[in-house]
């Protein structure tokens, strides 16, 4: 037999209408904004992080020219070892920074959204979190908008201080097909990263499994090279990751090379059928494993 | 120490495990990366050459990265949990604890490197591997010269505190680019021989790394006039650094004590 | 009266693994809870006591949906704990993890406004009720400060704070008091029974110190080991005790005293200690000091004798515990200590 009484809710609402809602998306939001900036030095990090992945890859093939390509350009090597339907690019730079700065987005959604159910346990706000009666979609969609914010100035700073460096421009017609392969795939991104979550809130030795899952990414999505140098069965997996896809749009489009489904069209058919189906997945991948958690042992275990 | 450190290494197979995939996938990608610069049909004695200048490298980034993680920034993870102040309240001597936290892990980044090592020579067909034992004493040198790097960081860390966690992610990619890791200093020359000359000669890593990849691949090493001289660097290096770098980490934590910031996070 | 918290046959089972030196990893099924039922009326206070991992956590995260039940219910507030989830936690207030449930990085000021607009308050509001909570707890010196320079005390105050920040109708406390000094602790408790007898706020408390039970508490459940052992008032609970007490006298006691005393009813024994300056100490030992007391006195005064010093021994709630299990509140449920079941603490 139910309780007998129920008393009035105090100020929180009965029914909280979007204006509560969109009120959390912004007050997490917020807060996130407020703590990485009293973090010093963060957010440089992450803006310097792309070039030095960057770079190193650069100098590598610049030695590979000079030892084994009998000391040929090495974009012309680059271009010769990686066309595919006749298209390839010499720019070779920009082609790894570019792979470092969505590397770095990537990343960033993961870290920022996948861990950041780990990092309230730890820190002992989870409890807390899970005491309110907001919904978690929400939280999440605040976390997810600082998330965005972060990853973007993170590839923006990249991008613009690496071009400087490097000596290479990236603004050209193909950038804002580039922008569009970026925006479409932050939506798969956002349900790998709750499926990542879900997979750290299980596991409680999570710092060295994310850095694993980190290089994993790195390596399908061809960060340094152009996947179809791997073996066909990798071939087939990275395909099907949606970071690798978002990765080849971003560059064919801006590099004027060929993309991964053939055409842009392709592609980014791919990437919006992912866009649809992995959030949804993620999503639920993380609600199911959250509420077995509660079962067995409580979401402030840690 | 050690064994609190190794026991909790044991207790964590996971992370173990994943020690090994990460080092893997690494060196996979860089691989693959030099891949994509070579030209079909091209020697494999200059594939083998790209290779060794590739691991040997690393496994120098690998010794000072654990070392630089697992004495500094464990100083981080004593003040967060609140133990650094029992562990200083204790009579046992604070050179052993720093150094047992190392002792432990050198035996993993042993491990790890001959495994990276390993893997490299399968892939590419054989390393050179000439004047192992030179090239063994000059990585005694070298983590000896680390440690005191890293008894500096550890200092640094009680005094900075969280931001201690970005200034060893931003010293790591700094020694991988300017110590030039993971390629010749050629390469890093040909980019700006500013960098090389203005920054990569002063640092003493740099000479660790060249030194002990020339000693094994057998090649005249790029940064000083001579081998000799190089080794000089090296083994002053390793003898020089742990001393200065354990009276500034003293000099650092009594500033704390006096200030009365040492349990303080 | 009503209840506004109904608990029934729940239960809680935590499946396990430890492993002992030089021994296999085992698993091992820990019953957290047994078929617990209880209800909390509208506008009581409500203690829960016991020692260390007797289950009170475990309770009190069931009943604030952080911990699902293997079997059996609750309903707070008139909804039911895991089909009406959003609405429960909407009906609380809770401060469960003491200084842990803040964040470190944002101000005092900075947490109240996070977790008021996770609670729907609406803005104006919340910016009044941060504004009369910081007022008064007294946080205004620090709560423009972050968190991580705080002491223990000070972030358990703003913990006490978020608690309150969405004004439920139903308060968790999780040992709030510990950590505190002596005056803050004194006010935080005068708060808690303000919010509790001026406001009618409906309060489940939990503390190892018997004497904020007693101070606080209209009813007490005492838990061990999974179970409630005892439910009642605080007074209820002692009177049910049946058991020797100790009263302590000395002075100058006049032989003729110890004899009427014995001759009171209830009385078991009376022991004398001689002092060479005339002075004596007696213990009395009877069935309950309490009501006894004034015709001790009486029968010593009454013959000549001068009292200096006279102590009655009070039953404790940890001396109802101890009747009850063979332990101390203050063990952990996981070690026994051997102690004479019934004995209490009266014996000197």
């Amino acid at each position: 037999m139910a309780a007998q009484v129920a008393a009035s809710r105090g100020f929180g609402l009965g029914r909280p209408g979007w204006r509560a809602k969109r009120e959390v998306v912004r007050t997490v939001f917020l807060a996130r904004i407020k703590i990485i900036t009293r973090y010093k030095g963060a957010i440089l990090m992450e803006a310097l992080l792309p070039i030095v992945f960057a770079a190193m890859p650069v100098l590598l093939g610049i030695t590979v020219a000079a030892q084994q390509g009998g000391g040929a350009d090495p974009g012309d090597l680059f271009c010769a070892k990686t066309k595919i339907n006749n298209l390839c690019t010499t720019n070779f730079k920009l082609y790894m920074l570019l792979g470092a700065a969505t590397f770095t987005v990537v990343s960033l959604m993961l870290w920022l959204i996948g861990y950041w159910v780990r990092r309230e346990q730890e820190t002992g706000t989870l409890e807390s979190l899970y005491l309110a009666p907001v919904r978690r979609i929400w939280v999440l969609a605040g976390v997810t908008s600082y998330a965005f914010l972060r990853a973007m100035i993170a590839f923006v700073i990249a991008i613009a201080l690496g071009s400087l460096l490097f000596q290479v421009n990236p603004f050209n017609s193909g950038m804002g097909l580039a922008i569009v392969f970026l925006a479409i795939g932050f939506l798969p991104l956002w349900g790998l990263a709750f499926m990542f979550g879900a997979f750290i809130m299980k596991i409680k030795e999570a710092d060295s499994v994310i850095q694993v899952l980190q290089w994993i990414l790195a390596f399908l999505m061809g960060v340094f090279y152009p996947i179809t140098l791997l073996p066909g069965y990798m071939q087939a997996v990275a395909g099907t990751f949606p970071p690798t896809v978002m990765t080849d749009g971003v560059r064919a489009s801006i590099l004027n090379i060929s993309f991964i489904y053939q055409s842009a069209y392709g592609s980014l058919a791919v990437l919006c059928a992912m866009a649809l189906v992995v959030p949804l997945l993620g999503y639920q991948v993380f609600e199911v494993t959250e509420r077995r958690l509660r079962r067995k042992e409580g979401v402030g275990h840690y | 120490m050690s064994k609190k450190k190794i026991l909790e290494f044991s207790r964590y197979p996971i992370a173990f495990v994943a020690l090994f995939v990460q080092i893997f996938l690494i060196i996979a990608m860089f691989l693959y990366a030099s891949l994509a610069f070579t030209p079909q049909g091209s020697d494999p004695t200059a594939g083998r050459q790209v290779g060794a200048q590739i691991v040997y490298g690393f496994v120098i980034g690998l010794f000072l990265s654990f070392t630089l993680w697992d004495i500094g920034f464990s100083i981080r993870e004593e003040q967060t949990r609140g133990t650094l102040e029992s562990l200083y309240l204790s009579p046992a001597s604070k050179f052993a604890s720093l150094l047992a936290r190392v002792f432990a892990i050198l035996i993993w980044v042993g491990a790890l490197a001959v495994f990276a090592i390993l893997f490299v020579g399968a892939v590419v067909g054989g390393l050179p591997l000439q004047n192992a034992g030179l090239a063994l004493v000059v990585l005694v040198f070298s983590v000896s010269g680390f440690l005191g790097i890293a008894f500096i960081f550890a200092g640094v860390t009680i005094k900075l505190k969280e931001t201690a966690q970005f200034l060893v992610s931003f010293l790591q990619f700094f020694f991988m680019i300017f110590s030039a890791q993971f390629f010749p200093f050629s390469a890093l020359r040909q980019a700006s021989p500013l960098i090389v000359d203005g920054v990569s000669r002063w640092l003493p890593v740099s000479y660790s790394v060249d030194v002990f990849r020339s000693v094994l691949i057998g090649q005249t090493p790029e940064l000083g006039p001579s081998m000799e001289v190089e080794l000089l660097i090296v083994v002053l290096f390793g003898i020089l650094s742990p001393i200065v770098g354990y009276w500034t980490y003293n000099r650092l934590e009594r500033g704390a004590r006096t200030a009365g910031t040492l349990g303080e996070y | 009266m009503d209840a506004i918290i109904r608990v029934e046959n729940l239960s809680k089972t935590f499946h396990t693994k430890e492993r002992k030196k030089g021994e296999k990893k085992k698993k091992r099924v820990v019953q957290a809870l047994k078929d617990v039922n209880l209800d909390v009326f509208v506008g009581e206070n409500f203690g829960l006591l016991g020692p260390n991992g007797a289950g009170k956590t475990t309770l009190i995260k069931c009943l604030t949906t952080l911990l699902l039940p293997t079997s059996g219910t609750a309903w707070v507030n008139g909804f039911n704990i895991e089909e009406q989830e959003d609405s429960v936690r909407a009906s609380l207030g809770c401060m469960l993890m003491g200084e842990r449930g803040l964040y470190w990085k944002l101000t005092g000021r900075e947490n109240l406004d996070y977790f008021g607009a996770l609670y729907h308050v609406p803005r104006d509001v919340r910016a009044k009720r941060i504004d009369f909570l910081i007022d008064l707890l007294k946080l205004e010196e620090f709560a423009h400060r972050t968190v991580e320079t705080f002491s223990s005390g000070q972030k358990m105050l703003l913990a006490f704070a978020k608690a309150l920040i969405n004004d439920a109708p139903i308060l968790f406390f999780d040992e709030p008091t510990v950590t505190m000094d002596v005056p803050t602790a004194r006010e935080l408790r005068r708060i808690v029974r303000a919010l509790n007898k001026e406001e009618g706020k409906t309060i489940v408390y939990t503390t190892h110190l018997m004497h904020e039970a007693e101070e606080l508490c209209d009813r007490v459940a005492i838990i061990d080991r999974g179970e409630i052992i005892a439910l009642g008032t605080p007074n209820a609970l002692k009177a049910s005790l049946v058991r020797e007490d100790i009263v302590k006298m000395e002075g100058i006691l006049p032989a003729s005293v110890v004899g009427k005393i014995r001759s009171i009813p209830g009385v078991r024994e009376v022991t004398v200690q001689a002092a060479p300056d005339g002075r004596a100490s007696l213990a009395v030992m009877c069935e309950n000091s309490r009501h006894l007391l004034p015709r001790i006195i009486e029968a010593a005064t009454g013959n000549g004798a001068s009292i200096e010093y006279i102590k009655p021994q009070d039953v404790t709630l940890e001396d109802v515990f101890i009747t009850r299990t063979g332990r101390s509140l203050a063990v952990d449920t996981r070690e026994v200590v051997k102690e004479g079941a019934g004995g209490g603490t009266g014996r000197g």
